[in-house]
């Protein structure tokens, strides 16, 4: 179900509403990475989110931080980093499109009478479980809570004693730890490639923008509308239109309410 | 019936009131103040006038004119220009350039130009270069036509933002804290550049401010805002005697100096 | 007219004669549809940088080269208009629709802008794939009429089928191109664009009616990616999911490297950009699968050491001298 699919594009995007849509595309760039794995699933998933995420933390301090200040920079930086995680994923594992163990995930056989596949199944509830850490670490941690206040009032946070540059480093980590997760569940429900990544980011920038930048339950509730949507169009209305439809919907949603469902700008 | 009438107008922020319900009447020529303290919704009136905010309710009429809707540069076509708060300067320009887009309404885009260089439209460059350097004379930052504008002090800056908003010929000049944080001998060059605009060139002036005593030397009539309603209204001498107005910046630290 | 003026004329028709020399000198027809590849980028790097003129920044617009490329190759094909019609119809449909789309897109945040057009290119791309009956879907568009045949009493015959006649008329549509958006922003048009992009607020304040001059950027600089669009092609003379994807993300990516690697400050960043980086990575061939990753690293480099682009060099090293 397609529905799971943009929720994990949910979650993946959340982080980009703490420090600047430069860091999406590292996080993106970084879902390639996730490919490597070959131990059991489970064991796999959280040392390669572990890796990413520290991968991530390098990466903030080396590559994004010097450019921070001149986004088109940071943008072109990130782009930059996509060319070359893509290229070496290309050089390492070649073009044709590989399987992440799925079966690993078949286990869950709890099949009811309409027709889910399991292991979509398996890959929401994990999707939603990482949303509800995330938002529970949001809310209840004080670094959590550091972090959406340095996101909604960067300069007000600085006063308060919270360093921007931790909180960067840490939403790049989390951000990029999340998107390897996601990684692994879309490739363990689709085939692999090189070039998934892209995908995901379009739907993932989609989400954030019907859903608000800087709000998590509108990157979730914009997850899932367009998951539904992307689901349930082609089979009313035909492929042609269905590609249209999400865009139609963000304009519609951005000529009501330019700052997206529960945006704050 | 004032030049310009404000009835009843209103703007919300959330459930926030900002401005509510507010009657204001503002005459030709008059040098208008409004104060009040902070966050008592000024820059909110200012910016309804100027066109950046649409009131939710209330209307604004401008020399006879209905404003109230029309976005800032329809606004400006009817006469009302405005400095901001903020010194907002065009900064990959020079003072004269800076200066000279202010003249956006005055000059035509000529479509021919762009590929020639013909006669006519290299006269009217230099006439609007010359324009420009009469306004700059005016405020008296001429010599520095060809510094990059964000170069210049902060007083300075102030001057020319003042020039860019009188380039498009106003009538309503709405000032926004025009000599907050200047020193003592620029806020007096200020202060009798705004008495010049009103004598010379018959301008009106809304103008914000917290600096009470420039502001009691140079508005013919004051109004006070607290929490979004208008509290007191007159001459400067009524209004510093006013008891309500004392209690609104009771405790505030401001700059009665 | 004072030494910059010169070098800058000099420079110009320099880079043109080099331009018409390279089919003659380098007589392989690879060569010369990999330069007649780099014309077509340029063009579209420095269209996308006219967008950055007004303050905004475009993540969609091969969305426009796309519908251009594809509204060329039917009206060709379906309709019979010849080349010189179909090309600047190309362009006048992608300004019409950016224009049509500009004035809710523009209403929007820096970054909600650039995601929408995002959306838009991705939609635009998506529908031509899927749009069987218009398109051809997967099976693409094949074969359609290229630019013809054209008689010039006099001359003979110049058959546009041909690569080399194909590159120069490439050129000179590109120069054309070029030149009129050179001028667009050394005008009173783009004096205004500046004036928006530093300060669209103040802008508003005295007159300029922000809205209507954004959109007529984004309309001209969507207009020339449709002429490039229509360049490409019928350059390639196919349309299907291969060179679609060409319409994607990918490209868009490319392109935004050429322009900032190249230098967005000024006029000639991006050509430079479209030029140093499509030979790296034509010569980069031996090597593919690093190719992305060659560029990728370039860009990287250029951007956290010379993040005003390669045309930046000459100031810097200026400036080392006066040290």
């Amino acid at each position: 179900m397609a529905l799971g699919l943009t929720l994990i594009f949910g979650i993946m995007r959340i982080m980009q509403f703490a420090h600047g849509e430069i860091y999406m595309l590292g996080a993106y760039a970084v879902y390639y990475l996730t490919v490597s794995l070959k131990l059991p699933l489970f064991l796999a998933t959280c040392l390669g989110m572990l890796f990413i995420g520290i991968l991530g933390l390098i990466l903030e301090r080396f590559l994004f931080r010097p450019v921070k200040e001149d986004w088109l920079s940071a943008v072109v930086a990130a782009v930059g980093l996509t060319l070359i995680l893509q290229s070496g994923a290309v050089a390492m594992f070649g073009l044709h499109h590989r399987n992440l163990p799925v079966l690993a995930e078949g286990p869950f056989n709890i099949m009811g009478s309409i027709f889910v596949p399991k292991d979509r199944i398996a890959a929401v509830l994990v999707a939603v479980f990482l949303s509800l850490i995330l938002y529970l670490f949001l809310k209840a941690t004080k670094y959590g809570q550091a972090m959406v206040a340095s996101a909604q009032d960067p300069d007000g946070a600085i006063l308060q004693g919270i360093g921007p540059n931790r909180m960067s480093a840490l939403s790049m980590a989390i951000g990029c730890a999340l998107a390897a997760a996601g990684g692994v569940l879309a490739g363990s429900m689709f085939q692999m490639g090189p070039y998934m990544g892209l995908l995901s980011l379009v739907k993932g920038l989609l989400i954030i923008v019907i859903g608000g930048l800087g709000s998590l339950p509108g990157a979730i509730i914009a997850g899932i509308s367009l998951g539904i949507i992307d689901g349930l169009f082609p089979i009313l209305f035909g492929h042609a239109w269905a590609s249209l439809s999400p865009l139609f919907f963000v304009i519609v949603i951005l000529v009501i309410k330019p700052q997206g469902i529960f945006g704050h700008e | 019936m004032g030049y310009l009438e404000i009835r009843k107008l209103t703007r919300f922020f959330g459930g926030l009131a900002a401005v509510m319900e507010l009657d204001m009447d503002v005459g030709q020529r008059q040098l208008f103040g409004l104060i009040g303290p902070n966050g008592a919704g000024k820059s909110t009136v200012l910016n309804m006038i100027g066109g950046i905010l649409r009131p939710n309710r209330g209307q604004i009429i401008f020399d006879g004119t209905e404003v109230t809707k029309l976005p800032p540069h329809l606004k400006a076509r009817q006469g009302i220009a405005r400095v901001f708060q903020e010194n907002i300067l065009f900064s990959s320009f020079t003072v004269l350039e800076n200066v000279e887009v202010g003249y956006h309404l005055q000059t035509r885009i000529d479509l021919s130009s762009i590929f020639l260089e013909t006669r006519s439209n290299r006269i009217q460059e230099k006439a609007l270069q010359q324009r420009a350097l009469d306004t700059l004379e005016f405020v008296g930052l001429a010599q520095y036509s060809n510094e990059l504008a964000i170069n210049l002090p902060h007083g300075r800056q102030r001057l020319l933002a003042l020039a860019i908003a009188l380039a498009a010929q106003p009538q309503l000049l709405l000032l926004d804290e025009p000599v907050t944080g200047m020193a003592a001998e620029e806020v007096e060059t200020m202060l009798s550049m705004i008495r010049v605009l009103r004598e010379q060139k018959g301008i009106t002036c809304i103008i914000i401010e917290h600096n009470l005593k420039a502001m009691m030397g140079l508005c013919d009539r004051i109004a006070v805002l607290n929490f979004g309603r208008k509290i007191a209204e007159g001459p400067p001498e009524e209004i510093v005697e006013n008891p309500a107005v004392m209690e609104a910046y009771l405790g505030k630290e401001e700059d009665v100096t | 007219m004072n030494r910059e003026g010169m070098f800058k004329i000099f420079g110009c028709i320099g880079a043109i004669l080099f331009a018409i020399a390279v089919p003659l000198v380098l007589s392989s027809t690879y060569w010369t549809s990999v330069f007649t590849s780099i014309a077509i980028n340029s063009l579209m790097a420095v269209s996308l940088r006219t967008i950055l003129t007004i303050g905004e920044f475009s993540l969609g617009h091969v969305g426009f080269m796309c519908l251009g490329a594809y509204t060329s190759a039917l009206l060709t094909m379906k309709a019979g208009l010849p080349f010189g019609v179909t090309l600047p119809v190309a362009g006048l449909i992608s300004g019409l629709v950016a224009f049509a789309l500009g004035y809710p897109f523009m209403r929007v945040k820096g970054i909600y802008f650039a995601i929408l057009t995002l959306v838009t290119s991705e939609s635009i791309r998506l529908l031509a794939f899927n749009w069987r009956s218009l398109t051809g879907g997967i099976d693409g568009l094949i074969g359609f009429p290229g630019a013809g045949v054209l008689s010039i009493p006099g001359l003979g015959q110049l058959d546009f089928d041909r690569f080399t006649e194909y590159y120069y008329l490439t050129l000179a549509v590109v120069c054309v191109s070029l030149f009129i958006l050179y001028r667009l922003e050394k005008s009173k048009l783009g004096f205004t664009w500046l004036a928006i992009r530093d300060a669209d607020k103040m802008a508003g304040a005295v007159g300029v009616n922000v809205l209507r001059y954004k959109v007529i950027a984004f309309s001209i600089a969507s207009f020339f990616a449709g002429l490039g669009g229509g360049l490409f092609a019928h350059f390639e003379r196919a349309l299907g999911p291969h060179p679609t994807a060409f319409f994607g993300v990918m490209t868009t990516i490319y392109l935004l490297i050429y322009m900032v690697v190249g230098g967005k400050a000024k006029f000639v960043g991006p050509i430079l950009g479209a030029v140093v980086l499509s030979l790296v990575y034509e010569f980069a061939r031996p090597v593919e699968e690093y190719q992305p990753m060659i560029i990728g690293v370039i860009a990287i480099v250029v951007v956290m050491i010379i993040p005003e682009g390669l045309i930046g060099i000459p100031e810097k090293i200026k400036r080392w001298h006066s040290r």
